[in-house]
């Protein structure tokens, strides 16, 4: 009995965690901190069910299985969020005001610049695309 | 007496992850912006995971794992795709420049096999390919002209990033981190997210004014 309440503590406080990431998409009226949010339940949560499984279920088998489920998380989260955080940063949908610092901005700057001297470049040079 | 504190822990458990499914739904059908919408179809999907964990845990049975480990497989794939197609249609937008569409789809992950096979004469290499397709009658003649031109324009400013290595009149460390010229993509001329009816905003003015003292003053 002891195991099943310690399994329903820890689905309790993986709740809890989808509970904030559900709170955190409600409140926040940023893309990156809607990110900030939803990163929770992903991984953490996910970490505490499954410990509740193999509480449950103390074999390698299981447990085993859940190590793959928890790899497979943990490696896809960052791939979709860095994904996400990467359309939003170009799209600008994102607050300046609410950034503390924005360290790609200078790299953008960079680029920039780059840019523009390659256009000035191409503008002195032989313009064979429009003649 | 323990069953009723495992009752109770069930059932709040169960609220909780209902609840919290249900307030991500409430954003995906209310998010300003699709964006917003993927990352709540994401924590809904967290969600189902963790039911579908307790469900596991406290019905004994192990016979919905593979479930669990196909949904953690697959779970980003939705993200990933939506992603890379705001990322695109934001790059197709009509008031950007051919340069700056060129650069960005050079530096794309498809995009450099065909590019770096032509950079050792970019021209004749796009004229001829040019030549090629109009000859196989491999293109569509509605958007022909445009396709070719934002096509030259990018094998072009690869060629020029792959010339910059061993062409040092070109003054420029293109070659040092070729990631850099798709970020510059991010300061393009599109007006913004849609999200105005979320209250909290402050409008594009006040964000510029912020912006602004703050990227002359990084500047040493």
């Amino acid at each position: 009995m002891i195991p099943d309440i310690i399994s329903a503590v820890l689905i309790l406080l993986g709740g809890v965690l989808s509970l904030a990431a559900a709170l955190g998409l409600l409140r926040f009226g940023d893309l990156l901190s809607r990110m900030h949010a939803s990163a929770k339940p992903q991984v953490l949560g996910l970490l505490l069910v499954a410990v509740a499984i193999g509480i449950q279920f103390p074999t390698w088998a299981t447990v085993t299985t859940l190590a793959i489920v928890i790899s497979f998380q943990l490696v896809t989260i960052p791939v979709a969020t860095h994904m996400v955080g990467r359309a939003g940063y170009r799209t600008k949908h994102l607050r300046r005001s609410m950034l503390y610092r924005d360290e790609l901005a200078e790299a953008v700057d960079r680029a920039e610049a780059r840019e523009l001297a390659w256009e000035r470049k191409r503008g002195i040079g032989t313009d064979h695309h429009d003649g | 007496m323990s069953s009723l504190v495992f009752d109770i822990l069930v059932v709040a458990g169960s609220v909780l992850l209902g609840t919290s499914a249900i307030i991500a739904l409430y954003r995906i059908v209310r998010g300003p912006s699709i964006l917003d919408r993927m990352i709540a179809t994401d924590v809904v999907l967290a969600s189902i995971m963790c039911g579908l964990g307790g469900f596991m845990a406290l019905s004994h049975r192990t016979d919905l794992l593979p479930v669990l480990i196909v949904l953690a497989m697959l779970g980003f794939v939705g993200s990933v795709s939506v992603s890379r197609y705001v990322s695109k249609s934001d790059s197709m937008t009509p008031g950007a420049e051919v340069g700056a569409l060129s650069d960005f789809s050079s530096s794309d992950w498809h995009m450099p096999k065909d590019a770096e096979d032509d950079s050792t004469d970019a021209e004749t290499a796009a004229e001829s390919e040019w030549f090629e397709d109009v000859a196989r009658g491999i293109s569509d003649v509605a958007d022909g002209p445009e396709a070719v031109t934002v096509r030259d324009e990018a094998e072009d400013g690869h060629s020029e990033a792959e010339d910059g290595h061993d062409a040092p009149e070109v003054g420029l460390d293109v070659g040092s981190d070729p990631d850099v010229d798709g970020e510059g993509e991010g300061t393009g001329p599109d007006p913004g997210p849609e999200d105005s009816d979320d209250s909290s905003r402050t409008g594009p003015e006040p964000d510029q004014t912020d912006l602004d003292p703050g990227a002359e003053g990084k500047r040493p």
